[in-house]
């Protein structure tokens, strides 16, 4: 029996990787080492020993035990943290139940091997990660990409309730912003009301109606405790302010996810911890489209990469997360944000001991100090530097082996909807034209419209093979009110047609793509 | 109205489709303009010299001036001294009025101006999502706009709450929010609320109300709900006071509201427009124990003028717009002269970016459809307009301690001829022609070069 069970042991042994392996002792020695904690070392040396960061230093003893690692000319970081991901979460399909409070992520997600390559391979060892669905999306965690079962990976779990702005389809509630504000108010009044209700209740039961059990208001009283903070997405200054007016009454500690016009905002976000997009807006990719948008549009998008170096100076805590883009173009938006700014040690600050400061966990990860978790990360030049590429990986202080550089540029091919579609919605009324710019991602769809009825970005953008979905914010014709049309269609080779669901009826439209 | 309708009458036409990322006048330069002259203006007295003071109170004034402190008015008359330090206005061959006040309006709202989903969406609140981006505001200024109510849209028996603003183009929204300003909602009548011109995407199933019956059950109905709601709340509170124990009842967003409705705290504005109708509002509002402040639209109220007077209710109205669906047919440009000689305080209003920028015209077109007088005709978009959202003590005239909200115009505003030279509200200027016209070339310099750089 003992024999058995030692054979398949060692079987289980010779089937894993080197990563698959006791965490082991290393020395990385020679190279440039970036505490974060404190000035940079020049030919320092971190020792990792059991997982755990047992030294760091320009005068440190390389332990007998220890396999030597040198990274002479290289530079040696701790593992950067992407604090706003959705990493594990598929786009929201048509059907697909909206998280509420009590949903937590960690039993939810599904990270495939390609997730933690993309991640490592730029340098990310942990992210904060939970579905971007629904309006209260949930229970987020804080999670290591490293090897074995899900459950090893957490750090921490939950780390925030996340709520979006987010509107449901048109005739389900809340189908409007302001009715979208008016439902957060109410569940957090109703959580109020829970325990308000149950501790009465508790105190002594007899004659009192008994209060119903809910596990959503349940898992929201950590945060009305304040012993959880709530991540608002808000992006533009107005949304933000809703935000804050949000937390205010009801005394939330919060963060604020997206930030695009946070440049705009360095006096409302003193004390409040943000995580700054490095999605930055793009212009629109036709001339004549960029010539037509108004001034205020385009200095608003040049002006957004300007946010973290405008919150830096203002000495509002900030990280740096790549949500709703991908860990592809985090540190390409990291780049943007420090050719408008933004120095390498604030960057650097920002994707490690910051956002782990905003989540609690700037005891374990953050900075390479003796005692935390040895997420170490060495790249050939200074992380941020063009062209530095990153070549080990240490996750729980096992090292991950990085993909093959061929593997990343499959990724990116062009998929058939990307483009820029010519769409004509035939209403009642008249037809409608409008010229949509589409781009696939992972089953996602993000674009944006412009035309008859306004311009804006889509939203609830999915697609699986031919069949996609999207929906934009249209002008009524008056153009004093905006209401969603909802897109369900199939695509055809450069031809698209199929119903936009309004709040006036169903209208057929087709689309061509413009060559 | 807030749901399109294709005639081209109607303020949810589609008239002169402008795409809306192309704003003509640049709002960025505005925010820069108001940097710069708007807050110095506050910090000094501004008199306005030599111009015709048109005080809608107190008569038109000759050769008057009107001074400016604290962003209230300090002093109007012919015979004003102001302080050495002050700026002065040279406003000869001018007219002076004060900012007209639209108390119809869907601008600056982010997102759906209705939430559609339920019959009765009075927890939902315009100022929610109102946005200081819309370029509507200030082109509104430009047409000696500088007020408005915002609206929710019509698509429910009973919309969300509304929002009383003024145009302060470039600040926060916070600072547009009319403090002090009663809370308003909106209720709707007929077509809107039954899903008339609608229908619910594909398999789903159609929403109640889908008659005029139901539209009158939602609303009575919401309030019996309230008087019950109001009811527990009274019972846990009595049960506190001697000391049992009492589980507190939920606090519901959408029965608050109602329920401030009946205390009064809240004032209905209702988008109406069959004179049968009308007056089933009236008296299901007197049978509730709640008031109308404003009837909206109300195209037919010609027919029940009287009615609507001995219940105090306003009408605000379109002098020319009508015929857009069924329930729009028996309109009269008469109206507005009708029912003013009939007593009921009436406005005409714009439910119209568009329209919202020379509301001057239609109420110079109530003189000649039904003979108003001039003042009675000025009063249709400035006094009248302050009565109904119950700010007539602040605004809506030129009177010594109400708010400096200003406009300077070239010629009389009730002319065709005449153009907006400077908008002020509590004293700062928000909108002045020739500043705008000064910054153009300064603005299309920026945007080309801005262009540059992204063609790299």
């Amino acid at each position: 029996m003992r024999l058995r069970r030692l054979a398949a042991f060692l079987f289980f042994l010779s089937a894993t990787t080197l990563h698959g392996d006791a965490p082991g002792v290393y020395a990385i020695t020679g190279g440039t080492v970036h505490p974060v904690s404190g000035a940079p070392i020049p030919n320092g040396t971190v020792v990792i020993r059991d997982g755990l960061i047992e030294s760091v230093g320009a005068n440190v003893t390389v332990p007998r035990d220890a396999t030597v690692i040198d990274a002479t000319s290289a530079h040696v970081y701790p593992g950067l943290i992407d604090a706003q991901t959705f990493l594990g979460f598929a786009a929201a399909k048509k059907g697909d139940p909206e998280p509420a409070p009590d949903s937590l992520a960690i039993r939810n997600l599904r990270i495939t091997d390609d997730d933690l390559d993309a991640g490592r391979s730029v340098g990310v060892t942990t992210v904060v990660t939970a579905p971007n669905t629904g309006i209260f999306s949930g229970q987020s965690v804080v999670l290591n990409l490293s090897a074995g079962p899900m459950e090893s990976r957490v750090i921490k779990s939950p780390a925030a309730q996340h709520i979006a702005f987010r509107t449901r389809p048109t005739w389900t509630f809340p189908d409007s912003l302001m009715g979208v504000i008016a439902h957060i108010r109410q569940t957090l009044m109703d959580a109020q009301q829970y325990t308000a209700a149950r501790t009465v209740y508790e105190r002594n039961p007899a004659g009192l109606q008994r209060p119903a059990e809910s596990a959503a208001l349940e898992a929201l009283q950590p945060a009305l405790a304040r012993e959880v903070p709530v991540v608002f997405v808000a992006d533009s200054a107005e949304m933000i302010r809703r935000a804050q007016a949000i937390a205010r009454e009801f005394n939330l500690r919060y963060v604020i996810a997206g930030a695009r016009q946070g440049y705009q905002l360095a006096d409302a976000l003193q004390g409040v911890p943000v995580l700054v997009s490095v999605k930055w807006p793009a212009a629109p990719a036709d001339k004549e489209d960029r010539e037509d948008q108004p001034l205020r549009l385009i200095r608003d998008r040049q002006l957004a990469p300007t946010t973290p170096a405008v919150l830096a100076k203002a000495n509002v805590e900030f990280a740096l997360v790549s949500a709703p883009g991908k860990a592809g173009d985090f540190i390409p938006g990291i780049r943007k944000a420090m050719e408008n700014g933004l120095s390498a040690e604030q960057a650097l600050r920002a994707t490690t001991l910051a956002p782990a400061r905003m989540f609690g966990v700037d005891r374990q990860l953050g900075s390479l100090e003796r005692g935390k978790i040895a997420n170490v990360v060495i790249a050939d030049r200074p992380l941020f530097a063009e062209n530095a590429k990153v070549t080990r990986v240490f996750v729980d202080g096992r090292e991950v082996r990085l993909p093959a550089p061929d593997k990343k540029a499959t990724a990116t091919a062009a998929a058939p909807i990307d483009g820029t579609w010519s769409v004509t919605v035939r209403a009642p009324q008249g037809s409608v034209s409008m010229q949509v710019t589409l781009k696939a991602e992972d089953g996602r769809l993000t674009g944006t419209f412009s035309g008859d009825r306004g311009s804006g970005e889509i939203r609830n953008g999915t697609i699986t093979d031919s069949a996609f979905e999207f929906t934009i914010s249209a002008n009524t014709q008056n153009e004093a009110e905006a209401s969603d049309w909802a897109f369900r269609g199939t695509l055809s080779g450069d031809t698209m047609n199929g119903t936009v669901a309004t709040t006036i009826g169903n209208f057929e439209f087709s689309g061509s793509k413009s060559k | 109205m807030s749901t399109p309708h294709a005639n081209p009458r109607h303020p949810e036409r589609s008239e002169r489709s402008r795409p809306a990322q192309s704003p003509r006048i640049p709002r960025c330069f505005v925010a820069l303009l108001l940097g710069t002259i708007a807050t110095g203006a506050l910090a000094e007295d501004l008199l306005i010299r030599n111009a015709t003071v048109l005080t809608i109170t107190n008569g038109t004034l000759p050769n008057a001036s009107v001074l400016v402190r604290n962003g209230k008015i300090a002093a109007v008359g012919a015979n004003v001294t102001a302080p050495a330090s002050a700026r002065v206005i040279d406003a000869t061959g001018k007219f002076v009025s004060p900012g007209i006040i639209d108390t119809h309006s869907h601008t600056a709202v982010e997102g759906s101006v209705n939430e559609v989903s339920l019959p009765n969406t009075g927890m939902v609140r315009i100022a929610d999502a109102l946005t200081n981006e819309d370029i509507s505001a200030y082109r509104q200024l430009a047409g000696g706009t500088t007020m408005a109510l915002v609206l929710h849209g019509s698509a429910n028996a009973i919309g969300g709450q509304s929002q009383i603003v003024k145009w302060k183009w470039g600040r926060p929204i916070s600072e547009w929010l009319v403090t002090g300003a009663p809370r308003t909602i909106k209720f709707a009548l007929g077509e809107n609320p039954k899903s008339a011109n609608f229908r619910p995407p594909e398999g789903q199933a159609r929403q109640y109300p889908a008659t005029r019956m139901g539209v009158e059950e939602v609303i009575r109905k919401s309030f019996v709900d309230a008087r019950d709601y109001l009811a527990r709340w009274d019972e846990y509170e009595a049960k506190r006071k001697r000391n049992e124990a009492a589980i507190p009842p939920r606090r519901d967003l959408l029965m608050e509201t109602m329920a401030d409705i009946l205390r009064g705290n809240i004032d209905v504005h209702a988008h109406s427009y069959r004179a049968d109708e009308i007056v089933m509002l009236l008296n299901l509002a007197d049978e509730l124990g709640f008031k109308i402040r404003e009837l909206q639209h109300v195209l037919e109220g010609y027919k029940v003028a009287p009615e609507i007077a001995a219940h105090g209710a306003g009408a605000g109205t379109f002098i020319d717009w009508w015929g857009y669906k069924a329930e729009a047919y028996d309109a009269i440009p008469y109206n507005v002269a009708l029912m003013v000689r009939n007593g009921v305080l009436t406005s005409v209003n714009s439910d119209s970016d568009e329209l919202a920028r020379h509301l001057n015209h239609d109420m110079a077109k109530a003189m000649k459809y039904g003979g108003l007088t001039e003042d009675e005709a000025l009063r249709l978009g400035t006094i009248n307009a302050a009565k109904q959202l119950r700010l007539d003590n602040r605004l809506g005239s030129i009177e010594v301690g109400k708010d400096a909200d200003l406009v300077i115009w070239t010629a009389h505003p009730l002319s065709t001829y005449a153009r907006v030279d400077t908008t002020m509200i509590e004293g700062e200027i928000y909108f002045d022609r020739a500043e705008d016209l000064a910054r153009r070339e300064d603005m299309r310099r920026e945007k080309e070069e801005r262009l540059k750089k992204e063609s790299k």
